[in-house]
């Protein structure tokens, strides 16, 4: 099967390049290992310095970086914020040990598409990478109407991951959109919060879910300060209201 | 003990300071009472020599010494001061001396004393004959039968002269003589029988003034009859017990030689010697005229020099005792102090001087021809006398003795005075001691009890470490014992921080290289395996996951924590809250029944719904672990004292009473659950700190029956 997949991938001509920055050498090939599997063109790197010197010949498709890099504490922060420079489209995903409230916030304010902890499966990993990709690809695509959920003023496109209330964007970060959706498709129907986990193939506690739910609520309160379509079913979990 | 207790009996001990004065002062006291002894008896031996010399303003008679004996009738002639009233009462005399007993034969009692001024020699003489024979008509000793009182003295020209007393009535009388016809010059009154009665004018009223002109012989005609003798006068007292003679004969009627004898007018018996029975006897002793102002230039005050001749009868005295040094009133405390000061005087001999002699070792020693001092006691509780007696040598022979007194509380005054002081001052630095030590205690042992106080409440039993103690600032050596404490509590803080953090570093730590295993499973697994091997890969893969979910257990505290710092509060009604999440966990755990009981109105709080939700979630979780199948789990909400109590009751085993006030602390995990979850006792944990957040606390009790347990919350209202 390896010889079928790279075999595949070297005959495939845009083969996509994912770039990931990772200190943990076992970690890093075991990464790179899967999605090289996936048909990815993987290249590796262990800091930052090396990193950035290698994206600004070349920027890859994808990133995926680690908050902490060898010495550099915060060092993915950084590497982060200069890729944001150099490319606004760029996908970027945290890949981290660092599971703390902030550490996300912080990451994703930064420009980050997500922020996934690294008791991710290789497997949710890959569908996280295959999802991103698609919905860079589903943007420069016509709408597919199957995809569309419609709540509404909410609309959800399954296709390009993107949230629109009364038609304006709403910024989801890739979790949080899959809370959303999975939370719209059924309304009324109360989501408990390992089903949400589930919709969003994370392994979280509660409190993360919690906290993403907040998130969600404030950033379409951004778009529409009287929303309160997701309600709080005490002791099970929470429901998308009409 | 506490540190004031024995601070005080250190400071008890500087009672050591006026204990030692007493001893000082008792040194003190022997070495002065030693060369007070030495001085006197210089003294004394001084005087002594003196008086040598010139033995003839000593002795009334230098040449003789005879023995004095009252049986043969001596009498010693106390100096008078005053001129007594010739009234039948000795008391003025002023004389600390009773009367001797007359020598008698019979049963017939008399006693005498005698005393003179400068021109006179007074008789005192009570006789005990209680029936009164009162003296007839005229007299006449010889024959009448009468109480009398018979006075013999020898004159100055050696002849012996006789009177009587004898009245009809008592009063104020005069001595009469018989004066026989014939010229018999020698009167014989030892025989006296009836006589005929001369006449005797002895009208009290007539006798005194009149001294006219009857003395010696006056009337040749008649044979025998009785004169009186006006200048000889006497008052005669009738008592109960007989009657009492006070007399007065002029100095210059006699010499040293006087009889008395009391006859009885019934005869019964004579009391008292005549010339005749004891030619020998009747000696009168004298004291030397002049000898005490002699005396006087020797002595100081506060001493008295008394000197005694061979028969320690006082010849002459002077000084006075009772000059006093001190002079001031003593004061309580001074005889307060004295108890714990004065020389043991009780083996010291007591010492009874009498009117007339004095007696002691020291006179004793003296007259034998040795000076001598001593110290004596006059009586029980009085001060100590300091005597001291030398020989006055007349010829080489000893003639009597110089004998001075001195008082000891001269010294004692000197002494008092000294050590009263010392007692006061010592006592007062005593006192400051105490009081200084006392209260040096009290604050020592207060600051070591304010910190001992923040010792106990250093580690509150949320396991937080207070980390400033009392008196840190303080240069000794409490300062010093509290900044150790501060010191040990922060270390001991440092060591809790890392045990609290162990949890979420483990988890964070461990999270990398869980993470390469799990990864490395899945690629495995992507390389297509055998089922021998996939069977392998999925055990290592669940053994995987169970890690996973103990690290994630172990990091939850901190970020249960961290949200809980940035939760926000917003208004909520725990009624609606309760009810719908009760709902919720009626559908979740079907097993256990739930019952609900909540107040009627509605309950509004500011607080952070999520948490409390979470909170009641780990009660109720932690309630089905316990509740066998189909018992009830009651959740009860209530108001009590501006505090809402959430109180979740649950069937079941009870705790166990050690484990009650632990179970809400992180990390602890004592409990056996029903199921294979891990259990960290997070979940209590989270319980009392979402409980903290909304200034409320969290307990654990049993049921009063055993039948389960109660884990009640309260909430602040805010």
């Amino acid at each position: 099967m390896r010889c079928a997949a790279s075999a595949l991938g070297y005959d495939l001509p845009m083969k996509k390049q994912i770039a990931i920055v990772e200190d943990e050498p076992a970690l890093r090939e075991n990464y790179a290992a899967a999605l090289a599997r996936h048909g990815y063109s993987v290249k590796t790197y262990s800091n930052r310095r090396t990193a950035m010197q290698a994206f600004q010949l070349h920027l890859p498709d994808l990133a995926i970086i680690d908050i902490s890099l060898e010495e550099e504490a915060e060092g993915g922060f950084d590497l982060c914020r200069d890729l944001r420079a150099l490319s606004a489209e760029l996908p970027i995903i945290f890949l981290t040990a660092r599971d703390s409230e902030l550490d996300a916030v912080s990451g994703l304010r930064l420009g980050a598409d997500d922020f996934l902890t690294k008791d991710v499966s290789l497997p949710h990993l890959a569908a996280r990478v295959a999802a991103l990709f698609r919905r860079i690809d589903a943007l420069k695509r016509p709408e597919n109407a199957a995809e569309i959920v419609r709540r509404g003023a909410l609309t959800i496109d399954g296709e390009k991951m993107q949230t629109t209330w009364n038609g304006g964007p709403v910024a989801l970060s890739l979790t949080e959109f899959w809370i959303v959706h999975a939370l719209a498709k059924n309304p009324g129907h109360v989501k408990n919060r390992q089903q949400l986990m589930d919709a969003a193939n994370v392994v979280l506690d509660d409190n993360t879910i919690t906290s993403h739910i907040k998130r969600v609520r404030r950033k379409f309160q951004q778009v529409e300060p009287s929303f309160d379509a997701i309600q709080t079913v005490y002791g099970m979990g929470y429901r998308w209201v009409e | 003990m506490s540190i004031r207790l024995q601070l005080l009996i250190v400071a008890l001990t500087t009672l050591v300071l006026p204990w030692a004065g007493c001893q000082y002062a008792r040194e003190l006291e022997t070495a002065l009472r030693d060369s007070q002894e030495q001085s006197l008896l210089a003294s004394a031996g001084t005087i002594a020599n003196a008086l040598s010399a010139q033995p003839q303003r000593v002795f009334p008679d230098p040449e003789e010494s005879v023995k004095f004996s009252p049986e043969q009738g001596d009498l010693y002639v106390y100096p008078l001061r005053n001129q007594p009233l010739l009234d039948g009462y000795q008391e003025d005399w002023d004389i600390a001396a009773s009367p001797t007993e007359l020598p008698s034969t019979t049963r017939y009692a008399a006693r005498a004393q005698a005393g003179s001024t400068e021109r006179y020699l007074y008789l005192y003489v009570e006789v005990d004959d209680r029936h009164f024979d009162p003296e007839p008509a005229n007299p006449n000793p010889e024959h009448d039968r009468f109480d009398r009182l018979d006075i013999t003295f020898r004159t100055p020209d050696g002849a012996l002269k006789t009177y009587f007393f004898g009245t009809a009535a008592p009063g104020l009388i005069a001595a009469q003589t018989l004066v026989k016809a014939q010229q018999p010059p020698l009167p014989d009154p030892t025989a006296p029988a009836a006589a005929s009665p001369p006449a005797a004018a002895s009208a009290p009223a007539a006798a005194s003034p009149q001294t006219g002109a009857s003395p010696g012989v006056a009337a040749p005609p008649e044979p025998d009859r009785v004169v009186e003798e006006p200048r000889i006068q006497a008052y005669w007292l009738q008592t109960s017990a007989g009657y009492r003679v006070e007399a007065r004969i002029p100095l210059s009627f006699l010499r040293t030689r006087l009889w008395i004898q009391a006859h009885d007018g019934r005869g019964s018996g004579t009391a008292g010697a005549s010339a005749a029975q004891e030619p020998d006897g009747g000696r009168l002793y004298f004291t030397t005229a002049g000898l005490g102002d002699l005396l006087g230039t020797f002595v100081r005050d506060g001493t008295r020099a008394t000197v005694v001749d061979a028969n320690e009868l006082k010849l002459g005295t002077a000084g006075n005792l009772s000059a006093n040094l001190a002079g001031q009133s003593e004061d309580a405390a001074e005889v307060w102090y004295r108890r714990f000061m004065t020389v043991d005087t009780s083996k010291f001999p007591f010492y009874s001087p009498s009117a007339d002699r004095l007696t002691g070792n020291s006179v004793q020693a003296a007259l034998a021809g040795n000076a001598h001092a001593e110290w004596v006691r006059a009586a029980r509780g009085r001060e100590p006398l300091l005597t001291a007696a030398a020989p006055i040598m007349v010829n080489g022979r000893t003639r009597g003795a110089v004998f001075l007194e001195q008082a000891g509380d001269q010294l004692l005054a000197l002494r008092d005075r000294a050590v009263t002081r010392l007692f006061d001052l010592t006592l007062l630095a005593t006192a400051a001691a105490v009081a200084l030590m006392f209260g040096l205690a009290t604050w020592i042992s207060l600051r070591i009890g304010r910190l001992r106080t923040a010792a106990d409440s250093a580690v509150g039993k949320d396991g937080r470490i207070r980390l400033e103690m009392p008196e840190s600032a303080s240069a000794d050596e409490i300062g010093a014992l509290s900044r150790g404490f501060e010191r040990l509590l922060g270390r001991l803080n440092e060591h809790a921080q890392y045990l609290r953090t162990l949890g979420g570093k483990l988890s964070h730590e461990l999270r990398t290289p869980l993470t390469i295993v799990r990864s490395s499973l899945d690629n495995l697994e992507s390389e297509g395996l055998g089922d021998d091997q996939r069977r392998y890969v999925t055990r290592a893969r669940e053994g995987a996951s169970r890690l996973q979910s103990i690290l994630s257990a172990l990091g939850a505290a901190a970020r249960v924590e961290e949200s809980i710092k940035q939760a926000e509060r917003v208004p909520v009604d725990l009624r609606d809250l309760l009810s719908s999440a009760v709902a919720g966990y009626r559908d979740g755990f079907p097993q256990v029944q739930f019952a609900l009981d909540l107040p009627p109105m509605s309950c509004p709080i500011r607080g952070a719904p999520d948490l409390i939700v979470q909170l009641l979630d780990k009660l109720i979780e932690n309630a089905v672990d316990f509740c066998p199948p189909g018992g009830t789990i009651t959740v009860r909400l209530g108001l009590v004292e501006g505090c809402y109590v959430l109180e979740v009751l649950n069937d079941g085993p009870p705790i166990p009473e050690a484990l009650l006030g632990r179970l809400f602390e992180s990390l602890f995990e004592q409990r056996e659950g029903r199921d294979d979850k891990p259990h960290f006792g997070l979940g209590l944990y989270i319980v009392r700190l979402v409980a903290e957040f909304h200034g409320g606390t969290a307990v654990a009790a049993n049921r009063p029956d055993g039948s389960g347990a109660v884990f009640s919350v309260t909430l602040a209202l805010i």
